[in-house]
């Protein structure tokens, strides 16, 4: 607390009150950034719906089924769903004036979600399916490379809130930016929720 | 060597699972009186997180396991 009061530029915001504009404007970017996030929801879930269409449809299946690592998979998502609850430490702190404690736990955040990519690179490695190799490897590939991909996109955002608070972008009243942030790394856990439910665990 | 490794992983997957679902949970109580678009968002968001560890544990212990998966 004393360390953020004396380094960082947000602690000046703590004793003034947001704007006007910026409480009009608030609740409409975070409902703007809830659609995009609903948009996103669609599209996982066609691809979800086309996975389960098509295994229970059988036809093309791999017999046996495909052989994929639980193991893994558990250690994996558990570090992912970490990530959430240090993202949300990281807000938490912010809102408490923290910044070294935002920063420290944000970090976590960013470390958790490699350590995640990295878990999928292994399954990737272990799994014994290609992309090409028929619709398991189809979907699989298409769906957690999409999850991939948004952790990914995930860990540049929060590394880019993480510089601009550190710039002072962000006070500790207004930090709206840092609130979406939180959300769409939630989203990227909830989404792995299905995911490993849908692969591992039907 | 590979059993091992999985035994360690399914050992780590069951002690951080708790520890995620514990942390999910507090976060949920302690938030649970907020108000505004954005808390309501984060407590469906914390239940399935809560959820999500839990499917983590049970997947670690096997109590939890598709037909897909070795």
């Amino acid at each position: 607390m004393a360390v953020a009061s004396v380094t960082h530029p947000g602690f000046a915001g703590h004793a003034e009150e947001p704007d006007q504009l910026y409480v009009e404007t608030r609740e409409l970017r975070i409902q703007g950034f809830l659609l995009f996030m609903v948009s996103d929801l669609v599209l996982f879930s066609s691809f979800i719906f086309a996975y389960l269409y098509l295994r229970n449809s059988g036809q093309g299946w791999p017999a046996g089924g495909p052989k994929l690592d639980i193991a893994l998979a558990a250690i994996n998502s558990i570090v992912l769903f970490g990530s959430g609850a240090t993202m949300h430490f990281a807000l938490e702190n912010w809102k408490h004036g923290s910044f070294t404690k935002f920063a420290n736990w944000i970090v976590m955040t960013i470390i958790l979600g490699a350590g995640f990519l990295s878990g999928q690179v292994m399954e990737y490695i272990h799994i014994g399916a290609r992309w090409d190799s028929g619709i398991f490897g189809a979907s699989f590939y298409t769906l957690t490379g999409m999850h991939g991909l948004h952790v990914f996109g995930g860990i540049i955002y929060l590394t880019v809130l993480l510089l601009q608070a550190a710039q002072g972008k962000y006070t500790f009243t207004k930090y709206t930016g840092l609130t979406l942030g939180t959300l769409y790394w939630h989203f990227v856990d909830v989404i792995w929720v299905v995911l490993f439910s849908i692969f591992y665990l039907l | 060597m590979e059993a091992n490794v999985a035994h360690v992983e399914r050992i780590l997957a069951v002690f951080f699972g708790i520890v995620v679902f514990f942390v999910a949970v507090i976060a949920l109580r302690n938030d649970w009186k907020s108000r505004g678009i954005e808390n309501q968002v984060f407590k469906i968001m914390l239940g399935l997180l809560a959820l999500g560890a839990i499917l983590g544990i049970l997947a670690a212990f096997g109590m939890l396991i598709g037909k897909g998966v070795a």
